[in-house]
Formats: C-alpha cells, structure tokens, sequence
C-alpha cells in the first residue's frame, strides 16, 4: 500500500485488536502457539511475529483470561494448550458487545 | 516435565538448535527455574511443530527460517521477561528483582526521557531573550581573550560588562543558536526513531 498514514493505522488497529482476535479464536477450541498463530493468519491474513505471541499470551494469563496446559505428544515432544478461562468468556463476551457497538457507532458517522 | 530435545540429521542444525536453546536459557536465567523450563519448552515445542510443518528445503535452511521468524530470545522476549520478573518480585519482595523488573521496563523510557530534557533546555535559550530585554547590560556574550567567556546572564560586573561583544546582535543571535540546537535534537529523535524501526520486530 502507497499510503503510509493508513499503513501506519493500519497496523495500530491490528495492535489494538490483537488480543480480542486471539482470544476469539482460542474460544472455538483449544490451541497451541503453533497452532494459533497459523489459525490467525489463516482466518484473518494477519501475521504475527511469532516471538510476540508467547509475551502476549503470558499477558492474557497472568489477567487470568487464559490458562494453559501440557499435553503429552506421540511425537515426544509436548504441546501447550492455551484455553479460556471462566472469567475469559465472560470478558470475551463483553468485548463482543463493546466491539458491535463501536462498530455501530462508526456505521452511523460513515 | 523435562525438555525433550528435538533430533536432527543435520549435524549443524542440530549445532545452530543447541545454540538457540542456549541463547534463550541466558535470556531466562533470571526467572525462576519453573519459568525458565516452562519457556525452553514451549519455543521448543513451537520450533517443532513450526519443523513438521514447513519442511521445504533442507533441515538446516528450514531450522534457519523458523529461528528467524521467532526472533532473538534476547529482545522477543523482553516484555515476557519482565512481566515473569516483576511477578517474581511481587512475590519474593527480593530488592534485586525488583530492580531488575523495574530497569527492563524502564529502559525504553529512559531515552525519551533524556529527549525531553533536551526540549526542555531550548527553554533556556527563550529565557535569556526575556532577560536581555529585562537586564540589558547583564545579558551577552561576555568574552576577554585569556579571561573569561560568558554567554547569558550575569552579575553586575563592570570589568565584564565593558567586554560585551554581541551587543544588539544577541536576541537574533540566541534565537539562530535555539533554532540550530532545536534542528540538532529533532535530526537525533528521527535517527532514534529511525533505528527503532529497524530493529521492531512486530505485526506485519
């Protein structure tokens, strides 16, 4: 893209909304980071740089919107699953609602 | 639950892995040995999955691309660190970690900080404009060869005051003198920012 403004917004949108995607995608099934990041970008195009994820994840955690277990593999080397917590759904719900307002809101002003 | 370390072929894929694993236990060794296991094996994890799903090329060129698209263990995992620092802190109210928490945060702060103290001096030069219309003969460039060299405000001193060289030239002088410190400081923010850039391993 040309434009570098929109670039640049661009890219403070996909920041912004980052965690609110993450926490979508993890609420269709458990993930792994592997697996999550190829999720995202599969769904929605958006690459993450992988060393971010796990810092991000960490976030999530410790405001107790994830939690996460190992599980063993055939392969022999174990996954992480990242899951919601109780307190994860509830708050992903109200993103929702907050996400469809703002949506509705910038409607009206388009 | 232990590392179990991932088997290559390659000899210097397994070279260049050992090497990373290396590199992000130095990265961790401040946290606390859970910590520092729970990390290990999740990047392991995540070089092996990443292994199994993109094996194009050669063991090594593949091992090689993954590793880059993870990023150097020092600088990605920062913000993880120090997260798993301060929460360690928290806990063992340990000054030491404390500190460190606190410097790993601060560190990125700092040099703004530095910058708008530099800002903050171009004040000084608005400063002495309003002095040398309020003080007129105490406000110059006071210089004699071998003596002394002044430039700004000073106490009355008659032998200093006769050696005033600028005279009416000072306002427009200080004000050449804001604009060149001004263009010198915003060209140091931008070679900042610049590197910063280039450094950012973020959202593409």
């Amino acid at each position: 893209m040309e434009n570098e403004y929109i670039e640049k917004w661009q890219s403070q949108i996909k920041k912004g909304t980052l965690s609110f995607i993450v926490l979508l995608v993890i609420n269709k099934g458990e993930v792994y980071g592997y697996e999550l990041l190829e999720k995202i970008k599969e769904q929605t195009g958006i690459s993450i740089a992988e060393g971010t994820l796990y810092p991000l994840m960490n976030r999530l955690k410790l405001e107790n919107l994830l939690e996460s277990k190992w599980v063993e593999q055939p392969t022999g080397i174990p996954r992480k699953y990242y899951f919601l917590t109780t307190f994860g759904q509830q708050t992903l719900q109200g993103m929702k609602s907050e996400w469809a307002k703002l949506q509705a809101t910038i409607n009206t002003l388009i | 639950m232990e590392l179990k370390k991932i088997n290559f072929d390659d000899v210097n894929a397994q070279k260049v892995y050992e090497n990373y694993l290396l590199q992000i236990k130095l990265a961790t060794k401040q946290l606390a040995a859970n910590d520092q296991n729970d990390i290990l094996m999740e990047l392991n994890s995540h070089i092996f999955e990443s292994m199994q799903h993109n094996n194009q090329q050669n063991e090594l060129s593949d091992l090689l691309q993954t590793l880059q698209k993870i990023g150097i263990p020092h600088e990605v995992l920062k913000p993880l660190i120090s997260d798993k620092l301060l929460e360690k802190a928290t806990k063992t109210f340990y000054p030491t970690d404390v500190f460190r928490a606190l410097m790993l945060n601060v560190s990125n702060g700092l040099i703004y900080v530095l910058f708008s103290i530099l800002y903050l001096f171009l004040f000084t030069f608005v400063f002495l404009i309003a002095t040398k219309v309020l003080y007129p003969e105490q406000t110059g460039m006071f210089y004699k060869k071998n003596e002394f060299f002044t430039f700004g405000l000073m106490s009355l001193d008659q032998n200093r005051i006769e050696n005033e060289i600028l005279g009416n030239w000072f306002i427009p002088f200080t004000i050449l003198l804001a604009v060149l410190f001004y263009g010198f400081i915003t060209l140091l923010l931008r070679l900042k920012t610049y590197f910063n850039k280039n450094k950012k391993l973020s959202l593409t």
